[in-house]
């Protein structure tokens, strides 16, 4: 790109880790909000907490990688992986800083006001609970522990990537000889048994208490012949990212279980410590592990606070949570037609999980067993345990449909779930594909091949989000049902190109990534350029999970300086900078953080007033667009389109859960006062409901009831 | 079911490609699927003359998923074809009997009128805007990546159809071996075009008026890309800005720009030069690009044949123009054929019962004699030789070779001495019986006109106890037929068991 290199520079771009630290930062300001239930402020807690830890494991450990491969090319905002880990460093030691200020200073003594203590060490307990804890330790976890003493014949153990463990220092008992030195020694924190321990407590207040507290107070049982000395927990995270050869990998499934194990074994990059931990041990674990001082994280409070979902899940406090939302049935589902039927009447877009998942999953089943079905193709990216789409497949096998599923191997965490279902499905008789050399298939659509009277006709669901019916409860996503000839011949082409096929002659509606689907935004966005060069207003809303694709950015500035009004919805990270002048001052970004996670991605593009909504699967991140296979689709009903651009609407109204992006790359939640409040997503909850609702017929409303209603006489 | 669907397989020289379409009477044909993947059969064939085993491997395999899509569809029928390079290669029946085991299916070799004709039937099969296009002077010009066929038609029939050796690929290739800058390069081809075409004009294209020009094949497609015909027509101007554009980028700016996959890039730039020298030569004002590809001819023969779809357009007719085109080349007789004609198919139809041959056979007999005599333009003591080499040498669009090939003999043995032995090798047990059928016919209907005279121009013909009278109320003399009628008459006998005479209507 010759032109537009005025909008290169690099203090025109955000650094995508330091943005990323905002997003959490983000989500720890709903656990500092007061004006969320006590137990939800808890959840957003762990998830900062769980969040925190993969972008360890992913993110630092690449930076890292590169620091050691002396590779100091900078990113788009200028910044080597040197001073990115410096900077990320610091952020990250301040956000951990908050969130046990967080939890020691505002959610325990809430806790206790409730009626919860959460008893932070094993000495405050009194007697019974003492009693208890013993006798719990003696019953339940002695049986389960493994404790591991370091000496000259017993090498440092292994110590596994995000447990839980403890450590300790022993003294042999008097008597035995070299009385002085010290020994090493750790234990895991069986994974197996709840962390959560609940002790007896008296007059209705309950008492909790961590499992490796237990297992502190225990630690001489398993040391017989030595005195502890001093015993800290401590948990570290190694180097996750895989470093798979594909073009190497004779079969990439193999490969894949192979590097789970190796996981196990990569770098320590981070190590985490009580604040009190002794000197000595401390010393020990930093020669054992290789690790640097900025890398260790002294923690005041418990270690892994991903506890606190479980604490979340504690039997009674009802009140302290929101209640648990059952997603709404689709108004144009309900009724006695089938699912293909249906959507012969017209295409049905769904959202989630205001709108209930079933509907894909029916979708999947009724295909299955359906006579008149020939095939069903689908991709599966992350699918939930147990899945009913997966058994619904191979049952289809089963049954003599032609079934073919790309099973996405390279899902990241999600490998060894994605292994096991990928050889169920093959041993139904599915033709499974395993993901594309070089490319994760990230696109979510799902074909199904149907010998009508009227010849073949194809129905396809597109989506936003994975074919997952847990987290369909838990992410907003939107996708569309369809039986449109074109858009069926443009399903079946994406799926030959996945069976490694050549590209087809045309597509009729869909784009695909990586090949076409960056020139398409590209193009898209420049047509509003043009629009106000014609003198029309130009617009783009777009919503997505990431922002950080240059190109994109440098098109979005292009068209902020030639006036396009651009707003964008951006949960994740985003690394345009906003109010720059001349370059980004028409554009606005908001992110949403709220109970559901935000995951849809949408696009809108006013084109002169005959406006164009496309939905998908990619975010604007050259990940999506350059290493995976996504797709882009247009919604293209009206009543569909005006459906969607609610939904953009609606959370540009947010003012309750949605943070705005300030000129310094800090977010703030808009000034509320003297407006009315907009929580989108409680908001779609309502109308979710409201449509559900079967509509009151004009006519017959009188008798909807068990009343009769008598007819007078007029007056 | 009022509904069909049906595979179309092109085992093509650059890639192969499977398309499954929909065919019932109310919605025509429409397409379902269509799956494409490279495989270089033709590199194996044009550089070592046979396909080498791992490409065989290769295809076959690529042959199993397409099956694997057929079933996906449910399919009621295919059809395979092979083009150039299995047909050149000399090891293909080795090679189709390997398809054969391996995957079950049956691939068909087709020459080139017929797969022209097949590309042409699936353009015609766009009636409408076909018919709108054909009004005026047209063109069907495909460049392909080995050669290039220009087809004319003069009003609504094709008339003639060539095969020049200016094929992208090859083009391209003679560029690789010579040196040079990039435009001289470009100087190079554009002379090897300009000869080969200025030929044409002068051979074939004469004063004939050229308005359209109907491009098809590959180098059409992603022309069509880039000259940004969403619409399928351009303009010749938009189409010499496009060229321009084309000419100051280089292949890497080209694929980008055009979003042309790397693989069919360089064929671009041969292609869209020979377009252009077509259009300067005959003047065309606009090129439509239907995007017909060779499946969709197969899938409108398949049509045809299976009666599933009427096409208002009558092809064989297309082919008895371009017939008699080669015969009007060759200075034939037009009014002794014209007779010649009408007396044999007079004969042929009333026949039926004894020959037990169809509608494609009564075209070959009439292909046969509007060709009949052309062998007389080279030599008049051997006109059956020279016919036989004039007809094998020359493309009739429709026919397939060995169509072509059972013509030339019914020519050749019209005038010479029926030979049942020759040729055993080439010419297979159904192919030799036909021809002595056909030629049996054509003799007769020959010896009738031997003067040119049309004497017997309306004959009736009619079959009793193993004798088949052919009788005219011509009041002239017959002595010269009927003299000659003995020896055809006796093969005729020979072939049918049946008896001819030839006699005056009673009364004159």
């Amino acid at each position: 790109m010759a032109e537009g290199k005025e909008f290169q520079k690099s203090e025109y771009f955000q650094n995508r880790e330091l943005s990323w630290l905002q997003f959490n930062i983000r989500v720890l300001g709903e656990a500092r909000d007061k004006s969320n239930l006590l137990f939800e402020r808890l959840k957003f807690l762990a998830i900062t907490a769980s969040n925190l830890d993969e972008f360890v494991m992913v993110r630092v450990a690449s930076l890292k990688d590169m620091v050691h491969a002396d590779y100091t090319k900078k990113d788009i905002a200028g910044m080597t992986p040197r001073e990115q880990l410096e900077k990320i460093g610091e952020g990250m030691h301040k956000l951990v800083d908050t969130q046990y200020s967080t939890w020691n200073r505002s959610l325990l003594p809430l806790l206790k006001k409730e009626g919860l203590v959460f008893i932070a060490r094993h000495e405050l307990m009194d007697e019974e609970q003492k009693q208890f804890a013993d006798r719990f330790f003696e019953t339940s976890v002695y049986p389960v522990v493994t404790p591991m003493a370091v000496d000259s014949s017993r090498p440092f153990p292994l110590i596994r990537n995000k447990t839980l463990n403890i450590a300790a220092l022993l003294k042999k008992k008097k008597g035995g000889e070299g009385k002085g030195s010290l020994d090493f020694a750790t234990v895991q924190v069986p994974a197996v048994l709840p962390r959560i321990i609940e002790l007896p407590g008296k007059d209705g207040v309950r008492n909790v208490i961590l499992l490796e507290e237990i297992i502190e107070r225990n630690m001489s049982r398993l040391f017989l012949n030595y005195d502890i000395v001093c015993a800290h927990p401590y948990r570290i995270m190694r180097n996750a990212d895989l470093p798979i050869d594909e073009e190497e990998a004779e079969d990439l499934l193999k490969e894949i279980e192979r590097q789970l194990k190796r996981r196990q074994w990569g770098e320590v990059i981070r190590l985490e410590v009580e604040e009190s931990i002794d000197k000595r041990l401390l010393k020990i674990l930093k020669k054992e592990f290789v690790i640097r001082d900025e890398d260790i994280f002294t923690i005041n409070g418990p270690l892994d606070l991903t506890f606190l979902m479980k604490l979340y899940g504690i039997k009674g406090f009802d009140h302290l949570r929101q209640k648990s939302w059952v997603p709404q049935a689709v108004p144009e589902l309900a009724n006695e037609d089938d699912i293909f039927t249906n959507i012969k009447k017209g295409n049905i877009f769904l959202h989630h999980p205001y709108e209930s998942f079933d509907p894909v999953v029916d979708f999947v089943r009724r295909a299955a067993s359906d006579p008149q079905v020939l095939a069903i193709k689908q991709t599966l990216y992350r699918v939930s345990g147990n899945s009913p789409i997966v058994a619904a497949l191979a049952k289809a096998a089963e049954n003599g449909k032609q079934v073919s599923v790309l099973v996405e191997l390279k899902a990241r965490f999600d490998e060894e779930n994605n292994i096991i279902w990928a050889k169920k499905l093959e041993q139904a008789g599915c033709h499974v594909i395993y993901g594309l050399l070089g490319l994760k298939t990230h696109c979510k659509i799902c074909l199904v091949v149907r010998k009508e009277e009227e010849g073949i006709c194809r129905y396809v669901h597109m989506a936003t989000g994975n074919y997952n019916d847990s987290t369909a409860k838990l992410y907003t996503d939107t996708g569309i049902m369809t039986c449109d000839k074109a858009t069926g011949e443009d399903a079946s082409a994406v799926f030959n190109m996945l069976s490694g096929y050549s590209e087809p002659l045309v597509w009729n509606k869909l784009s695909l990534a990586p090949l076409w689907l960056k020139n398409r935004f590209v193009a898209l966005i420049e047509r509003e350029i043009k629009w106000v060069k014609k003198g029309h207003e130009g617009r783009i809303i777009a919503k997505m999970n990431s922002l950080c694709d240059p190109v994109i950015i440098q098109s979005l500035y292009k068209a902020s300086a030639a006036g396009v009004k651009i707003d964008l919805i951006v949960r994740g990270i985003c690394c345009l900078k906003v109010g720059i002048p001349g370059i980004s001052d028409t554009i606005s970004v908001r992110s949403i953080v709220g109970t559901f996670l935000e995951h849809s991605r949408i696009f809108y593009f006013e084109n002169g007033g005959d406006y164009e909504i496309y939905m998908g699967s990619a975010d604007w991140m050259p990940r999506n667009l350059d290493c995976r296979v996504e797709l882009l689709f247009p919604v293209e009903v009206q009543e569909n389109r005006e459906k969607v651009l609610h939904i953009l609407e609606v959370e540009l109204e947010d003012n309750v859960k949605a943070h705005v992006l300030l000129p310094d790359d800090t977010y703030e939640k808009p000034d509320k006062r003297g407006k009315i409040l907009v929580d989108s997503q409680s908001q779609f909850c309502a109308e979710a409901v409201k449509a559900a609702k079967p509509p009151v017929k004009g006519r017959n409303a009188a008798m909807t009831g068990r009343v009769f209603v008598p007819r007078e006489s007029p007056e | 079911m009022a509904v069909a669907t049906f595979a179309a397989i092109d085992v093509g020289s650059y890639e192969l490609e499977l398309t499954i379409y929909e065919i019932s009477p109310k919605k025509g044909i429409t397409q379902l699927n269509r799956v494409r993947k490279v495989i270089g059969l033709g590199r194996d064939t044009y550089d070592r003359g046979i396909i080498s085993y791992d490409r065989v491997d290769e295809m076959c395999k690529l042959l199993s998923k397409f099956k694997g899509v057929m079933t996906e569809f449910q399919v009621d029928g295919y059809k395979a074809y092979g083009t150039s390079a299995i047909r050149e290669a000399e090891n293909r029946e080795v090679v189709l009997d390997q398809i054969k085991v391996r995957t079950g299916l049956e691939v068909n070799v087709l020459s080139n009128s017929e797969q022209r004709f097949l590309c042409y039937k699936a353009i015609a099969a766009k009636e409408n805007e076909f018919n709108n296009i054909i009004q005026k002077g047209t063109a069907i010009a495909e460049v392909g990546s080995g050669s290039m066929q220009i087809s004319l038609f003069d009003k609504d029939a094709l008339v003639t159809t060539q095969n020049l050796p200016l094929g992208a690929l090859r083009i391209h290739q003679i560029l690789a071996r010579t040196g040079g800058t990039n435009s001289d390069k470009k100087q190079i081809i554009q002379e090897l075009i300009d000869n080969d075409i200025q030929t044409f004009k002068k051979l074939f294209l004469k004063e004939r008026e050229v308005k359209n020009i109907i491009a098809t094949g590959v180098c059409a497609l992603y022309m069509g890309r880039g000259a940004h015909a969403d619409k399928q027509r351009i303009s010749v101007q938009e189409f010499q800005e496009f060229y321009q554009a084309l000419r100051d980028m280089s292949e890497e700016q080209i694929a980008e720009k055009y979003d042309i996959p790397a693989e069919f890039v360089a064929l671009i730039v041969p292609g869209a030069m020979v377009y252009k020298k077509l259009i300067e030569i005959t003047g065309a004002e606009m090129v439509w690009l239907p995007g017909v590809r060779l499946g969709d001819g197969i899938a409108a023969e398949y049509a045809e044949q299976k009666k599933l779809l009427r096409f208002p357009h009558d092809f064989s007719q297309d082919i008895l123009v371009a017939a008699r085109n080669i015969a009007k080349r060759y200075m034939s007789d037009k009014e002794h054929s014209a007779i010649l004609e009408k007396n044999v198919l007079n004969i042929f139809d009333s026949m039926r019962k004894y020959h037990g041959l169809g509608k494609r056979e009564r075209l070959l007999l009439q292909i046969s004699t509007i060709l009949h005599d052309c062998g007389k333009y080279i030599s008049m003591r051997t006109p059956g030789e020279c016919a036989y080499n004039i007809i094998m040498s020359t493309e009739i669009i429709g026919v397939s070779h060995k169509e072509r090939e059972i013509i030339a003999n019914v020519v050749k043995y019209n005038t010479m001495e029926f030979d049942y032995t020759a040729d055993s090798y080439t010419l297979n047990k159904d192919m030799r019986i036909i021809i002595a059928k056909l030629t049996a016919i054509l003799k007769i209907g020959n010896a009738m006109d031997r003067s040119h005279k049309q004497k017997f121009k309306d004959i009736r013909v009619s079959i009793k106890d193993q004798q088949m009278f052919l009788t005219t109320d011509s009041a002239e003399n017959i002595m010269l037929e009927e003299s000659l009628f003995k020896q055809k008459a006796d093969f005729f006998e020979e072939v049918y068991g049946i008896r001819p005479v030839l006699r005056k209507k009673k009364g004159i």
